[in-house]
């Protein structure tokens, strides 16, 4: 081979060779990776201080919409809040047939008779998965943040994984037994099939949230925010704290110790209109059980030591209380002494109500007059997030004239009757339209001036007289005084009746629109003497009121409600395994969740023998819930767990009979059917419904029994 | 002429550079030290006609040459025993050896086709038809001059065997077609073909002017386009511009004027008709009169024209038709070392609308196109072995159109009818419906000349640089060929818009009798808005190829091939950093050929491709494909026993390609983005200020770092046969696809995720299958000559996999049905009676009466709803084309048919017109609906006219629908599904070329003066508009038909 030869060789080989290095060395140019290494990152967000509490800030946005705790049914149609309905409260407005607005969305009949399909309130479902996706996107990256000390990444760590625990416990809440994710958020670059993640049982959902909300409450600083050394820092007051970790574990696994997840029927005992049907129904498609169809007392006691564990920790939670009030105004009137029972009376607070105004301090717990610092009694709240929330509430139970008010919330019979009476006893003639209290007749009869039945004014049923304190912070009985502060208006201490109009009288009883109250008894929690309206959504002069969506009074009622149910003793470790609690029907200990309530409440309290009789204390620590968590969204979910809603939201609706004028106030005292507002309870109704979509899309998700599939 | 002086100049001056040039190289050429003689001679044709303009040159001697004069003659100095060779355009070229000084006489064949020789351009450079083994047809340029269009697309319909094209509107600058190879073949982002000018990708073919084109190709077929891997899925566009040829200036010039007039144009009721028909239905509905006999007189009589109007819109603001100008002048021409081809072209269409006297002498509101096109390519011998040649092309387009009515004008149109307002009231007030207060109910007048006007332009520069190297020195048959180009493109709009006040009259004042006005809209005073937009691109390829034959029958070649290019939009691109990326490409492609003895053929390609938009790892990905080839008619047993067996070849290819279009820019990256001021605020902030709210962050984009291309498995058997000494030809294939990983956005994930976006996934999968072929029969009967030729496109495809969520009822899934398949409920007539109703099962769009459309209850639970819609008919575009020409020549006459039709295609009507009242009083009507409609017989006795109770009548029983009631009628069904097929003479072509005796006096070489027509014909059962337009309301500028003069010169 000549040398002309190889360099023809060499030459077309080095051509060749060349293009093919082109490609290579130019395949770098294909990597345009460069160009985003100052692009925002996950990696410059979580080492970024701003941007990385940002993330965690839209963590918790998803609480604000549909997953509200305690937020009134305006803003959001796709959000269905619970605490306006059932057979406590009723409303009148949003109704197909009657509203004037024209817009039909979820109206009190709907949601009673379980009349709403499988798409309304989807949204709560969907945020809250976005809310853990985004949350669980913050636990794995935080580590990474250099710009925050070790002790305020575990701390904003903790909150992160509080608030993902805490959107599956809304979640079980609502839904029943739900997927629970990935602990780093799903690969959502999988099949279809790989992501169907089917529904984890109830015990599993429950035990997965107290067992991360343990994991938070090591991570996280503070125990509670009106001690914790920031409280005055406006950016912490808000945030969850080591207590509340603690409390929602209480509450998760007092839920699954219920007997809607806890064996059902074999659960103590029910009518025979109750069933097991949806245990036996509530099945994932490979047959497993999501809901336990054996009873396990050992939940009860589980729950119990949990809500010790909030009761004994570092939170320091107490009811709030307000002391006693000598010269009166008429938004700050004269304490009323409570009953001299020789025990409670004796006493200054923890121990007595001496020194206490029970009236204001159930009253200032709710009416936005004390600021999130001062109550120690809050331990979880979304505070003031939730906008025109709990304002809305109030404008809705505000009366017309002259407050500009919707005039639509209304409270039943059921719920007036089931305050006591001041000294503790049952109101004469209470649930007598059941068949049910001790026969009694109603009190007729009606105050003819202001100071004899304190603090009725005159012209006021005598139905009405001699209650206990929260009945007078609560309820807006026909005749009641609202608070008028209208600077343009002359009277400012007006006396509300609910009587159908007849001439010159102002208006705030039946009418021909959605604007009157179905029963003729309004609702006052929540008012405050500050709040008035210069028209409808005159927002400026409602005061703020952040939301009670956990407070400390639950913790105590459920610590009796659990050690009520125990038949034997638990040992059973505290949360931090420092200590054994012994757990059982203690009636000491049982007095601990009970008294202070009462004693906050102005009431004496339970007799010896109610305690004594484990039948006769469920009823009464029902009762007692009923009353003292009016409105705030807590007995739809009650009703259900004990599964009570079949026979209490099946009961007809009473209330005044609205179609009396003032001339036949008698007749308007008389309590009658609400006819308007029928009742009934199905088995669907035990569980809210998943949408269509969220079915289609994941083929292991089985649909609460009762309700339809996509077909 | 003074052109060609110019050139000749500038020629002469280029031919020094380069003698200098090829000096400072240091390559000499020796001469041979032999006799030199003058020579002189003539060319002529077998008609004894001189050849003006022959080339004469001496054989491997590049830049000794001469051409032949005006009579033929020439003269050149050759030495003895050199070969001289005479070639002239369509003619067989011929070579002569010189012996002596003696004048020759030298007589050129012409050079019909030879179907076996024909030269198709591949990825790789052009190739013998003989020798193809892919699928790639030529597409004859000639006949798709023929058509008068501006847009080469519009002309691809019927002329390109393989491809389906639509064309959806007629506006002038909107009037262009998609089209598809081989059909649709995927639901991806991605659809249409990869389309390469010169070697240089180019975003659509209408930019082209049809003039310019050498060659035009499509590559169907695995084996044909693997060389471009990545973005060979969808086919590939082939296009060859002209260039110049050696000898003397030609200049070419064409000119033509067509008027244009519509194919079909939709026929409304007039005012009494309509309101008689919404009297009716307002009876048959129970709902009483509309109007009294009295008020329907005043719209007879014209009395009361404020309140009682009664207008016709369609001729208020249409003309008959419009004209349209185009003019294209080319030269070509070169010297041994140079050679050039210039154009320029300029179209002109005009718009359909009337305009108003009045402003004429400000501005033009009408619906005009213009545009210039630009191209010079010029090649120079830069030595022996090495051609570099520049390419700058370009095109200027400016479009008008009405201010308001660019794209609303047909629906308003379509909207305001016969008495809806007057055109202006009596006081001058200019009227607008109070009905729906948005701008696009505006009346068409008002909309077509009283708002001003909009105007929009293109400004697309594209240059390019190639430079081939012969490297036979290193090898015998290697080539080297390295491409640059660089292109720009710009649009920019400016609307200048005003609006007029615009009253309704509501009737008369019960006291004074005055009318009653609404003021509908605010004046809007002139003012602009404008924007624009632009791009650029770059373009690398270098190619190697050899190409070599041992002893006689081993013919072996190699190509390889690198390609880089690059594009990016370079205005409005957002403020994502993502958007200032190239999108970047970059290839390395592969062939091997063999063949033996030009009998059996084996062809292997790849195309190695990466592209920037994927994630490393799915970056680069390998596109491998084959084929075989057997020509049965070169095996000696069949030449022996079957001489008139041209070529019977049988073709096979399978391979690989891929579709990388995603409309998302780097899938695989993900998008954190703040989600507004007031997350959560977790102070104390009160209710009132909050001022205290964190801002929040979240992905607002997923990563997909899974994302890649889409791949196409192609196979295609085919075979190509000549017969009888090439007058007849015939190609067909059978194609097969079957498309995997298509692009989609993952909508049905759980909302259990938690994402607040969707990531994207490859994740669909669809086959498509069908035929295509051509044939063409040429022959000579006497003096006349005549071609049949024929093509035509059937494709076929079924989905395999989608993104789709559960459903109980299998046929609501896409799988198992076309791409873009049609639903709807199935129809069952009209509902005969009450009793029917009752007997049928429940409906659930409201109540219905007899005469409304009975559905099919297909999953028998008993009720009629949305779960109860199936796949019914086919798809709108079309599965079928074809098209069917004929061209006979006779002496200096000739003249081309070309029948082009489509089938397999079906679509939904629906909209205002159709769906009479469904507006409300808003809407015109279709006459059609005259004819049969459902009339019950109250109804018709009420009405003084015939009742109709047919239940198979054409129209269901008239509904006044206002919003809250319920559609019945109008929904998609079989009802109102229409067949979509349609065949039409698409362009009729006849010519006359002058007598060389007398143009020749003129200096001229050919003249050519033709009339032609488009779309004369046009037969489908649809009546309405252009059933082509696949539109489902027709509310669109119509297709235009067209006849077209115009006069073709060579000089």
């Amino acid at each position: 081979m000549n040398t002309r030869n190889i360099r023809k060789i060499v030459l077309g080989g080095s051509l060749c060779c060349c293009m093919i290095a082109a490609l290579t060395s130019c395949a770098d140019d294909l990597d345009s990776d460069k160009y985003f290494d100052d692009r925002r990152s996950i990696e410059s967000v979580f080492t970024d201080r701003n941007q990385s509490l940002g993330w965690l800030a839209q963590s918790f946005s998803f609480l604000k919409g549909a997953l509200a705790d305690c937020k009134t049914k305006e803003t959001d149609i796709n959000g269905a809040y619970f605490q306006c309905f059932g057979d406590d409260m009723v409303f009148g407005d949003r109704d197909m047939k009657m509203d004037l607005d024209g817009n039909a969305r979820t109206s009190f009949n709907a949601l009673m008779l379980g009349d709403y399909d499988e798409e309304v309130g989807k949204n709560a479902w969907i945020d809250a998965y976005k809310g853990i996706y985004q949350a669980s996107i913050f636990i794995h990256n935080i580590d990474r943040n250099v710009k925050m000390t070790e002790e305020e990444r575990s701390d904003f760590k903790g909150q992160a994984r509080f608030v993902r625990a805490y959107y599956y416990w809304l979640l079980l809440r609502k839904y029943g037994p739900i997927p629970l994710m990935p602990d780093e958020g799903a690969d959502y670059t999988q099949k279809y099939e790989e992501l169907a993640i089917p529904r984890s049982s109830y015990e599993e959902c429950a035990t997965f949230i107290a067992d991360e909300m343990l994991k938070a409450v090591d991570e996280m600083k503070d125990w509670n925010r009106f001690e914790a050394p920031n409280n005055t820092d406006a950016e912490f007051i808000v945030r969850p704290t080591k207590g509340a970790a603690l409390a929602v574990r209480a509450l998760a696994y007092i839920y699954a110790a219920s007997p809607l997840a806890n064996g059902q029927l074999q659960n103590g005992s029910h009518p025979s209109q109750v069933t097991d049907l949806v245990a036996r129904e509530l099945v994932n498609k490979d047959g497993t059980p999501l809901l336990s169809r054996e009873y396990d007392e050992s939940k009860w006691a589980r729950a119990a030591a949990a809500c010790r564990d909030v009761m004994e920790c570092n939170a320091h939670y107490e009811l709030y209380h307000y002391g006693i009030v000598v010269s009166g105004t008429n938004e700050m009137p004269q304490t009323i002494t409570p009953h001299h029972d020789g025990d409670f009376s004796e006493k200054n607070w923890p121990d007595g109500y001496a020194d206490i105004d029970p009236y204001l301090s159930y009253r200032r717990l709710f009416d936005g007059e004390i600021g999130l610092t001062g109550n120690t009694e809050i331990i979880f709240t979304r505070g003031y997030n939730l906008g025109n929330g709990i304002k809305s509430f109030v404008a809705h139970q505000m009366p017309n004239s002259p407050l500009h008010g919707w005039n639509c919330h209304a409270l039943t019979q059921k719920m007036v009757d089931a305050y006591y009476m001041n000294d503790g006893s049952d109101c004469p003639g209470k649930d007598s339209e059941y068949g049910e209290g001790d026969g009694s007749a109603r009190k007729s009869g009606w105050t003819t001036t202001d100071n004899q039945y304190k603090p009725l004014p005159s012209n006021v049923s005598l139905q009405y007289a001699n209650r206990e304190p929260r009945f007078y912070a609560s309820v807006a009985y026909n005749g009641s005084r609202w608070w008028n502060n209208n600077p343009n208006e002359n009277e400012h201490y007006p006396q509300i009746f609910y009587y159908r109009a007849s001439g010159a009288e102002r208006n705030n009883g039946y009418s021909n629109t959605s604007r009157y109250l179905r029963t003729g008894i309004g609702v006052m929690k929540f008012v405050n003497p500050a709040d008035y309206q210069t028209g409808e959504n005159d927002w400026n002069h409602i005061t703020d009121k952040y939301e009670p969506a956990i407070r400390y009074a639950d913790i105590l009622l459920m610590y009796a409600e659990a050690l009520n149910e125990l038949q034997s003793s638990y040992q059973i470790k505290s949360w931090d395994g420092k200590q054994t609690y012994t757990i059982s029907r203690d009636i000491n200990e049982i007095k601990r969740g009970i008294r202070p309530i009462r004693i906050r409440a102005g009431i004496p309290d339970y007799q010896d023998g109610e305690y004594a009789n484990q039948d006769v204390l469920r009823k009464k620590i029902k009762r007692e819930r009923m009353i003292e968590f009016l409105a705030e969204g807590k007995r739809y979910y009650d009703l259900r767990r004990w599964m009570d809603a079949p026979i209490e939201l099946a009961k007809p609706i009473y209330g005044c009979n609205v179609m009396m004028t003032s001339a036949q106030r008698d007749q308007f005292q008389n309590v009658v059917q609400i006819t308007s507002l029928p009742t009934v309870f199905s088995e669907k109704m035990y569980f809210w419904p998943i949408h269509f979509s969220e079915l289609k899309h994941n083929n292991q998700l089985v649909q609460n029994p009762g309700w339809k599939y996509n077909d | 002429m003074i052109i060609s002086r110019q050139q000749n100049k500038t020629e002469v001056t280029m031919k020094k550079y380069i003698i200098m040039l090829m000096m400072l190289i240091g390559t000499t050429m020796s001469l041979w030290a032999q006799n030199e003689v003058e020579l002189t001679g003539s060319v002529t044709d077998n008609a004894g006609e001189p050849l003006i303009g022959a080339n004469v040159i001496v054989k491997n001697m590049k830049g000794l040459g001469v051409i032949a004069d005006m009579d033929g003659n020439f003269k050149i100095k050759v030495k003895e025993y050199q070969t001289l060779v005479f070639s002239y355009l369509g003619y067989k070229t011929k070579e002569v050896v010189v012996k002596n000084n003696r004048p020759i006489k030298v007589v050129l064949e012409p050079d019909l086709v030879n179907a076996v020789d024909e030269v198709v351009v591949t990825g790789m450079g052009s190739q013998k038809k003989l020798t193809l083994t892919g699928a790639v047809t030529n597409v004859d340029v000639d006949n798709m001059k023929h058509y008068g269009s501006s847009n080469l697309s519009n002309v691809l319909a019927g002329n390109a065997p393989g491809i389906i094209a639509m064309q959806t509107s007629g506006q002038p600058g909107k009037n262009t077609s998609e089209f598809w190879i081989r059909g649709i073949s995927t639901f991806g982002a991605g659809k249409g073909a990869y389309i390469l000018v010169d070697g240089f990708e180019r975003s659509n073919i209408d930019d082209l002017n049809i003039e310019d084109i050498e060659s035009f190709s499509v590559l169907k077929d695995a084996s044909a386009t693997a060389i471009y891997g990545s973005k060979g899925a969808n086919g590939v566009v082939l296009i060859t511009t002209k260039h110049g040829k050696d000898g003397k200036i030609k200049i070419n010039g064409k000119f033509e004027t067509s008027y244009n007039t519509r194919t079909i144009t939709p026929e409304f009721v007039d005012g009494v008709t309509y309101a008689n028909l919404l009297n009716e239905a307002y009876l048959t509905r129970n709902k009483g009169w509309y109007f009294s006999p009295t008020e329907i007189e005043l719209f007879r009589n014209g009395m009361d024209p404020d309140l009682y109007p009664n207008v016709n819109w369609k001729d208020l603001i249409l003309k008959n038709g419009a004209n349209s100008y185009r003019g294209n002048i080319n030269l070509s021409g070169g010297g041994s070392t140079s050679r050039y081809y210039a154009s320029i072209s300029y179209v002109e269409d005009e718009g359909m609308y009337k305009t108003d006297a009045t402003l004429r002498d400000k501005y033009d509101t009408n619906a005009n196109y213009k545009r210039w096109n630009y191209r010079v390519n010029l090649d120079i011998d830069i030595t022996p072995t090495t051609i570099l040649k520049l390419g700058v092309s370009g095109d200027l387009s400016k479009r008008n159109a009405p201010g308001m009515g660019d794209t609303d004008t047909w629906n308003s149109l379509f909207g305001y009818n016969a008495i809806l307002t007057p055109v202006v009231y009596s006081n001058g007030y200019v009227p607008m419906i109070n009905m729906g207060r948005d701008d696009q109910r505006t009346n068409p007048w008002v909309m077509t000349t009283q708002s001003g006007y909009h105007e929009e332009w293109n400004n697309n520069v594209q240059t390019n640089v190639t430079l081939e190297q012969d490297l036979s020195f290193i090898t015998k048959g290697l080539r080297f060929t390295g491409r640059f180009g660089y292109d720009t493109y710009n649009y920019n709009w400016i609307n200048h818009d005003q609006q007029p006040e615009r009253w309704y009259a509501n009737g008369r004042d019960k006291e004074t009798g005055n009318i009653i006005f609404d003021k509908i809209k605010d004046k809007v005073d002139m003012h602009q808005s404008s924007g624009n937009t632009g791009s650029r691109r770059e373009f690398l390829d270098f190619l190697l190829h050899w190409n070599r034959s041992f002893l006689q029958v081993h013919n072996v070649g190699a190509n390889l091939k690198y390609t880089f290019d690059e594009n990016i939009q370079t205005q409005n691109i957002g403020e994502d950093i993502k958007n200032s990326v190239s999108r970047k490409y970059m290839a390395l492609a592969g062939q091997l050929t063999y063949n033996y003895d030009n009998r059996y053929f084996i062809d292997c390609n790849f195309g190695y491709n990466g592209s920037e938009n994927f994630a490393d790892g799915h970056r680069f990905g390998f596109f491998p494909a084959y084929s075989l080839a057997w020509n049965v008619a070169e095996e000696p047993w069949v030449q022996k026993q079957f001489p008139w067996l041209d070529m019977f070849k049988i073709r096979y290819s399978n391979g690989k390609v891929g579709n990388d279009y995603s409309p998302t820019r780097f899938p695989y990256l993900y998008t954190i983005d703040p989600t507004g001021e007031r997350v959560y605020n977790f102070g104390t902030a009160d209710h009132a200020t909050r001022s205290e709210y964190t801002q929040g962050y979240h992905y607002s984009a997923m990563a997909s770092p899974n994302v890649t291309w889409e791949i196409a498995r192609k196979t295609d058997i085919g075979i190509d046969l000549v017969l009888f000494h090439n007058r007849f030809s015939l190609t067909v294939d059978y194609f097969h696809e079957k498309r995997t990983g298509i692009y989609m956005a993952r909508n049905y994930l759980p909302s259990i995720i938690g994402l607040e976006s969707s990531p994207w996934a490859n994740v669909g999968s669809v086959r498509s299958q069908g035929f295509d072929g051509n044939f063409k029969y040429e022959d000579r009967i006497g003096e006349v000559g005549f071609t049949i030729r024929g093509n035509f496109t059937y494709s076929k495809n079924k989905i395999l996999d989608y993104d789709v969520e559960d459903s109980p009822y299998s046929y609501q899934y896409q799988t198992g049905y076309q791409v873009d398949q049609l639903r709807g409920l199935v129809a069952e007539g009209l509902f005969r009676d009450f009793e029917d109703i009752r007997n049928s099962p429940k409906q659930m769009f409201g109540t219905v009466m007899p005469g409304d459309i009975k559905y099919k209850d297909v999953n028998g639970d008993g009720v009629v709803d949305d779960n109860d819609v199936v796949a019914i008919g086919a798809t709108r575009t079309p599965n079928l084309y074809y098209g069917l020409g004929l061209s006979v020549m006779w002496k200096g006459f000739d003249m081309n048919l070309l029948f082009q039709g489509a089938g397999k295609s079906t679509f939904m009507l629906n909209g205002k017109c159709v769906y009479a009242f469904s507006q409300e009083r808003y809407g015109q009507i279709f006459s059609d609906l005259v004819d049969n409609r459902w009339i019950d017989h109250e109804t018709a006795t009420l009405l003084g006219i015939a009742a109709n109770e047919d239940p198979n009548a054409d129209y269901p029983r008239l509904d006044y629908v206002t919003n809250n009631e319920s559609r019945n009628n109008y929904r998609a069904s079989t009802f109102w599904m229409r067949d979509g097929r349609y065949l039409r003479l698409k362009n009729v072509d006849f010519g006359y070329t002058l007598p060389k005796q007398w143009v020749n006096k003129y200096h001229l070489n050919d003249v050519r003066i033709y009339i032609q027509g488009s779309n004369l014909l046009t037969w489908s059962k649809f009546k309405l508009w252009d059933p082509e337009m696949g539109s489902s309301n027709g509310e669109a500028y119509p297709i235009t038909k067209s006849v077209t003069m115009g006069i073709q010169v060579n000089l």
